[in-house]
């Protein structure tokens, strides 16, 4: 029997609110598929995504970037600087373009000067941290409503898109409680409530990556820059060229990913990424380094963020241990089946712990949650690290004319 | 590659240097003279911590008390921040930096300073220390506590008076005791008032993860969260982050109050947005607390040891610079009133 694409996802989708609907219907918890939570989880999910999808443009031309929370910074700080001044758009193009300005430098340091890539990602961190530090004292002390680590409040903003007609019955559906459907109306009526135009703007950028990366002429050399950027050379594709491209390209979507969080917050704050550059480098990893399986760690890690941040009696943290329990246990079937059986013995002996953790414990730390991104991404790369296929000669360093 | 690794270390140098300008950069700039005075004056240093003054709060308001020392008494003043990426060990050089310079008094402004602080302190016999929300304890030290449990029981009391639902909220920001004391002093005044109340609580970030102060975007999804609940006023204590509590409440419109913090949250310039939504604030006075370590200095009575300023001592309490809370201010005083007397004790945790 063969399983097209299609079908896969669909099943996959279909077990996963499978999934959802249990949970809630066993702790009794309309939140975990509300249209609030998830239109938040998307919200959320927007600069963690962005960051991610910067990751697969430079890694896919080989070029590791380490530095995606730098330059998301430079863009929470260009929004900050531009949008105080001329409004939210405005603040919005500055981001994207000072995010860039932090590409285009990994770009030199890296491409042209061969610089180690971890070390010229990380300077780039430090960079951005200290100069935009500098620049908030130097920009926003002495402007009205700014101070020494925030910019002045930002005027005007990006609008949210509400679709009553079509968000209205379907909350009405979820509230009803049934089995699958609500669960399905609600995770649907997030899409159509409080829906930003920058996480369409996201959700676009996404399918583009897709089509522009994997079926274009432009994106098979840019990706040969990253499988084999010699046999590449040689066959007169121009790879410095494209890596820059690439990376400059990087820095832009991190820009965009900061200024997305400074537009929602209203203003640019000192320290307001919060090591969601990693984060979205680790929903890169989880997503193998493609956009589909990239926005899913994307959506999955805002999620989990949005229901710790909306527990108002430590119900959702719960719910989600028997989340985690049920997708383990489903997974050690899996493997049980495909003859893994030490790895799947190992799942289901997790999936045990898990369900007994639901079944002892009645209140779990909200910590648990805040630290579920990292576990997640270490378990996918303790167990599919074969599966898991980085571009080859991602963190090389090219040199034209030199063979391998 | 040679060339390689010049760039990086001029780019890592290039890093390091920068990040040392924000730490102190405007220590030279603010450091003025006194207009008048024939005896060498009194040299304050004041180290905040993270980024310092700009956050409409906490740093804003020792800033206050500084300012009023400089033009009431003609003190000479430097300030410096420790940065967010500060360690113990840096926080130590920025005091030991200020009292080799000769500042004393050095006012340390935040908890985080207190491994640093104890350690100059003993270092320095001679110079005056002092440190807000923390207790040091040697003899040069005065450690400036505040009762925030009274002033948070005050706008407890307020915030249930207010509420039309029943049903509040608090935002803290780091879960560590010095905020938990805040919520538990906010939860103790509601109820006190309305012993039914539903109290939604919600802390961004473990003790620990400096983030917690700085992520709006957070807070702002806890808050919507207890509104969309039935939260009709929300407290936080949260620094930098509670910004995004205003921005919930004024989402949800009239009807809904946010309680701010430390400062008067109600004539912060950069909430001017917010203002017709914050019905009071829980005052921390920082700025009379940092006025009277310096005063005392100048008085050649230094004030050292614990210093509680608690309601008796005017050192908390809630701002009435919103009209709108005219109503509740009769319950409010009549519980400072108990609390001051000791007929309500109010617990910190």
């Amino acid at each position: 029997m063969n399983i097209t694409k299609q079908q896969k996802l669909i099943s996959i989708l279909g077990v996963g609110i499978a999934i959802l609907s249990i949970t809630r219907t066993i702790t009794s918890n309309g939140d975990l598929t509300s249209a609030v939570t998830i239109s938040q989880a998307l919200g959320f999910a927007v600069p963690i995504g962005l960051a991610g999808l910067a990751g697969i443009w430079s890694e896919r031309a080989g070029v590791v970037n380490i530095g995606l929370e730098g330059m998301m910074i430079l863009g929470t700080f260009g929004a900050g600087w531009a949008g105080y001044q001329w409004g939210a758009w405005a603040g919005l193009v500055a981001g994207v373009v000072f995010g860039g300005l932090g590409g285009l430098l990994l770009a030199v340091a890296s491409v042209s000067f061969g610089v180690d890539q971890i070390i010229a990602g990380t300077a780039i961190n430090l960079l951005a941290t200290g100069l935009t530090k500098f620049l908030a004292i130097l920009l926003f002390t002495d402007a009205p409503g700014g101070g020494q680590a925030q910019s002045p409040p930002i005027t005007g903003e990006i609008p949210t898109i509400t679709i009553n007609a079509i968000a209205d019955p379907l909350i009405a559906l979820h509230d009803k409680g049934l089995f699958f459907i609500s669960d399905t109306a609600g995770l649907l009526s997030g899409l159509f409530f409080q829906l930003s135009l920058l996480t369409v703007i996201t959700a676009l950028l996404f399918i583009g990556t897709a089509w522009l990366l994997w079926r274009t002429r432009f994106g098979l050399r840019l990706r040969s820059a990253g499988e084999n950027p010699w046999a590449a050379d040689s066959l007169g594709v121009k790879v410095t060229t494209y890596k820059y491209m690439a990376v400059t390209i990087s820095g832009l979507l991190a820009g965009l990913g900061g200024a997305y969080l400074s537009i929602a917050s209203t203003i640019y704050r000192n320290g307001q990424t919060a090591g969601r550059g990693f984060i979205g480098l680790a929903t890169m990893i989880f997503g193998n380094w493609r956009p589909g399986g990239t926005g899913a760690g994307a959506i999955m890690f805002g999620y989990i963020d949005t229901l710790r941040l909306i527990d108002s009696d430590n119900k959702n943290v719960r719910g989600l241990i028997l989340i985690g329990a049920l997708v383990v246990l489903l997974i050690a079937v899996f493997l049980l089946r495909s003859a893994r059986r030490s790895t799947g013995i190992g799942f289901a002996l997790l999936g045990a712990v898990l369900v007994g953790a639901f079944l002892v414990a009645s209140n779990f730390p909200p910590e648990v949650a805040q630290v579920a991104p990292y576990i997640t991404t270490l378990l996918v790369l303790a167990t599919a690290s074969q599966n898991l296929r980085p571009p080859a000669a991602d963190g090389a360093p090219f040199r034209k004319g030199e063979s391998h | 590659m040679l060339k390689g690794v010049k760039i990086a270390s001029v780019l890592a140098a290039a890093a390091l240097v920068l990040t040392g300008c924000s730490k102190s950069d405007n220590g030279a700039a603010a450091t003025t003279a006194p207009a008048t005075s024939a005896a060498p004056a009194v040299k304050v240093g004041m180290a905040y911590d993270q980024d310092g003054k700009g956050d409409g709060s906490f740093n804003d308001a020792a800033y206050a008390g500084l300012s009023k020392a400089q033009a009431d008494l003609g003190v000479e003043i430097k300030e410096v921040n420790s940065g967010s990426s500060a360690t113990d060990a840096s926080r130590q050089e920025l005091l030991t930096l200020l009292a080799t310079d000769g500042y004393n008094p050095v006012i340390a402004v935040g908890f985080a300073y207190s491994t640093a602080l104890a350690a100059t302190a003993a270092q320095f016999p001679d110079t005056t220390f002092a440190i807000v929300d923390s207790v040091v304890d040697a003899p040069n030290v005065g450690s400036l506590v505040f009762a925030a449990e009274q002033g948070s029981y005050l706008v407890g009391v307020i915030a249930a008076s207010a509420s039309k639902t029943g049903h509040i909220g608090f935002i803290g920001g780091m879960e560590i005791d010095l905020i938990k004391a805040f919520e538990a002093g906010f939860d103790q005044g509601a109820k006190s008032v309305n012993p039914s109340i539903k109290i939604d609580s919600k802390y961004m970030g473990a003790a620990g993860d400096n983030t917690a102060w700085n992520v709006p975007d957070k807070a702002k999804a806890a808050s919507a969260a207890m509104i969309g609940k039935g939260a009709d006023v929300i407290y936080a204590a949260a620094g930098g982050s509670g910004l995004g509590m205003f921005q919930a409440i004024k989402e949800a419109g009239a009807g809904h109050w946010a309680i701010g913090v430390d400062s008067d949250q109600y004539n912060v310039p950069s909430l001017a947005d917010y203002k017709d939504f914050i019905l009071t604030s829980m005052l921390k006075r920082v700025d009379v607390a940092v006025y009277d370590v310096i005063k005392g200095v100048v008085d050649g009575a230094p004030l050292t040891g614990v210093q509680n300023f608690d309601l008796a001592k005017d050192g908390v309490g809630y701002s009435s610079s919103n009209p709108a809370v005219a109503d509740f201010a009769a319950a409010a005083d009549a519980a400072a009133a108990a609390i001051k007397d000791g007929t309500v004790t109010v617990a910190t945790k």
